[in-house]
């Protein structure tokens, strides 16, 4: 007699490989004489969220800022090793900055609108790659807006000041300014940090949106957004990296115990 | 293990455990009770039993309040939320072992003073005292972070089937001998069922406990020996 349920379970079929958009390998990052990376290495999905997270000090801003080489901007910093961005090693002295930057985009804790018009914050940045007539423009406006859930609430004031808008305003025209030029990767430092809950949640839900067309590192202090935004968690301490597993293992059975230490507040 | 940087999040988790405790050291006393009951037809110990269990439910209840209440305060990680979670769980299963044990208490009065036959009653008590062992055992492997006793204890089930299955061949055997020993081997028909649910609860728990120590679920498939089905 066959069984009422079926014997064979509707297994998935194992998932492909995932897709490495960046892979780190073996880097090191010095401040000064002080070393706060020590031979990281992890390879970042293609088209899906990674969350760093750790104790303040652990390393875990100085490695995002690595990826776009944000931190020659400061003196006495330096980082040897690999990052490969599609296979190319991002950090040899023949990579163009300007361009790895128009890859890599970076939103930072504190918003940081251009003291222009909503619409300039979008455009400017644009056009410092890009020849586009006003039509063009204009639509390119429009669809970074949009993707950063932002326009219905200012499309009849994209003259109005960036400075104007509100603090969770204020950080998705940030992150429309990021998608404006076309990035493949989104580095998100704390991006809901200053805000208030329902800004916070407003982030979130955008996060979701762009994690199919783009691959995204964020960094936070706060636990339970790296288990509700993020596929992949990395957990550092003191420059080193701990565990990198699938975000549900490392908040529900982490494998290290000052994993577990840490997201379950034993110490940090 | 450190202690969490907010004490009083360990001091929820504490109480929860010592609930937790409580309704073991609770199922142990009623199964005990409910099973002596049975065989020496102590109509007095049977009430006491079915009393016992109004106190269970209500253990049940604050169980679950406080882990919700926990959950909602502290959004528990990793081991936290494991044994929030299996707190939970471990709570359904020993009360419905609370339950299973009162209806062994209130068949009391219906299998009567003199209708348990010598060698029907070693067979009924054997099967209680290893299921009265297991009760007992799963709480204190589980305090005790013992997950490979807990691997034992689960696997050991298959003897509380064996020993039913053993049990529900001598009642048929019985009631067919003498018509007159339907209606108390009908009972006693019930409260074996009722030992062996008891059985498969602890089961519940010991995969439960192992989950939450170690973070790992048993493999699904465990042996099993009741084949009353096909008696």
């Amino acid at each position: 007699m066959k069984p009422m349920l079926s014997t064979e379970l509707d297994v998935a079929a194992e998932p492909a490989a995932e897709t490495a958009k960046i892979e780190v390998r073996h880097l090191n990052f010095h401040y000064g004489q002080s070393k706060a990376l020590k031979d990281i290495s992890l390879s970042l999905p293609a088209r899906s969220v990674t969350a760093f997270i750790g104790p303040s000090g652990c390393g875990k801003s100085t490695l995002l800022r690595c990826f776009n080489r944000i931190y020659e901007l400061y003196p006495r910093q330096s980082a040897d090793g690999e990052i490969l961005l599609d296979g190319r090693n991002i950090l040899d002295r023949s990579q163009d900055l300007n361009l790895l930057r128009t890859r890599i985009g970076m939103v930072f804790q504190k918003p940081t609108p251009f003291p222009m018009s909503i619409y300039e914050n979008i455009a400017f940045g644009v056009r410092l790659y890009e020849k586009l007539p006003k039509s063009e423009m204009d639509g390119r406006v429009e669809h970074a807006l949009k993707r950063a859930a932002l326009w219905t609430e200012v499309k009849d004031k994209l003259d109005a000041s960036g400075l104007s808008l509100s603090g969770g305003q204020q950080q998705r025209l940030c992150i429309a300014r990021t998608v404006a030029v076309k990035p493949e990767v989104i580095l998100l430092d704390e991006p809901a940090s200053a805000l208030d809950p329902l800004s916070t949640a407003k982030i979130e839900e955008l996060i979701d949106e762009l994690k199919d067309d783009y691959t995204i590192v964020i960094v936070t202090h706060n636990m339970q957004q790296a288990a509700r935004v993020s596929s992949k968690t990395a957990f550092m301490y003191l420059g080193e990296l701990i565990e990198f597993d699938k975000t549900e293992k490392i908040f529900t059975s982490p494998r290290e115990k000052r994993t577990q230490d840490y997201i379950t507040g034993r110490f940090g | 293990m450190a202690e969490h940087t907010v004490a009083s999040f360990d001091d929820d988790l504490r109480e929860i455990g010592q609930i937790i405790d409580g309704m073991g050291e609770l199922a142990g006393t009623m199964v005990g009770g409910a099973t002596k009951a049975l065989l020496s037809a102590d109509v007095a110990l049977a009430q006491r039993v079915v009393s016992d269990d109004i106190v269970m439910d209500e253990r049940q209840r604050e169980l679950d309040s406080r882990a919700i209440t926990l959950i909602a305060r502290r959004q528990p990680m990793a081991d936290d939320l494991r044994s929030v979670l299996g707190a939970i769980r471990m709570a359904g299963d020993l009360e419905r072992i609370g339950d299973l044990a009162k209806n062994i208490a209130k068949r009391v009065g219906a299998v009567g003073e003199n209708a348990v036959p010598r060698d029907l009653s070693h067979s009924i008590e054997g099967m209680a005292h290893l299921v009265l062992e297991q009760v007992d055992d799963v709480i204190r492997d589980y305090a005790a972070g013992d997950a490979a006793a807990l691997t034992r204890l689960r696997a050991s089930d298959e003897s509380i089937d064996a020993r039913y299955t053993a049990v529900f061949r001598e009642l048929l055997t019985y009631m067919m001998e003498d018509p007159r020993n339907i209606t108390a081997c009908t009972h006693l028909l019930f409260c074996a069922k009722n030992l062996e649910r008891i059985g498969d609860h602890v089961t519940n728990i010991a995969e439960n406990a192992y989950y939450i120590l170690t973070g790992e679920q048993l493999p699904p498939n465990r042996p099993k020996r009741d084949e009353t089905a096909a008696a």
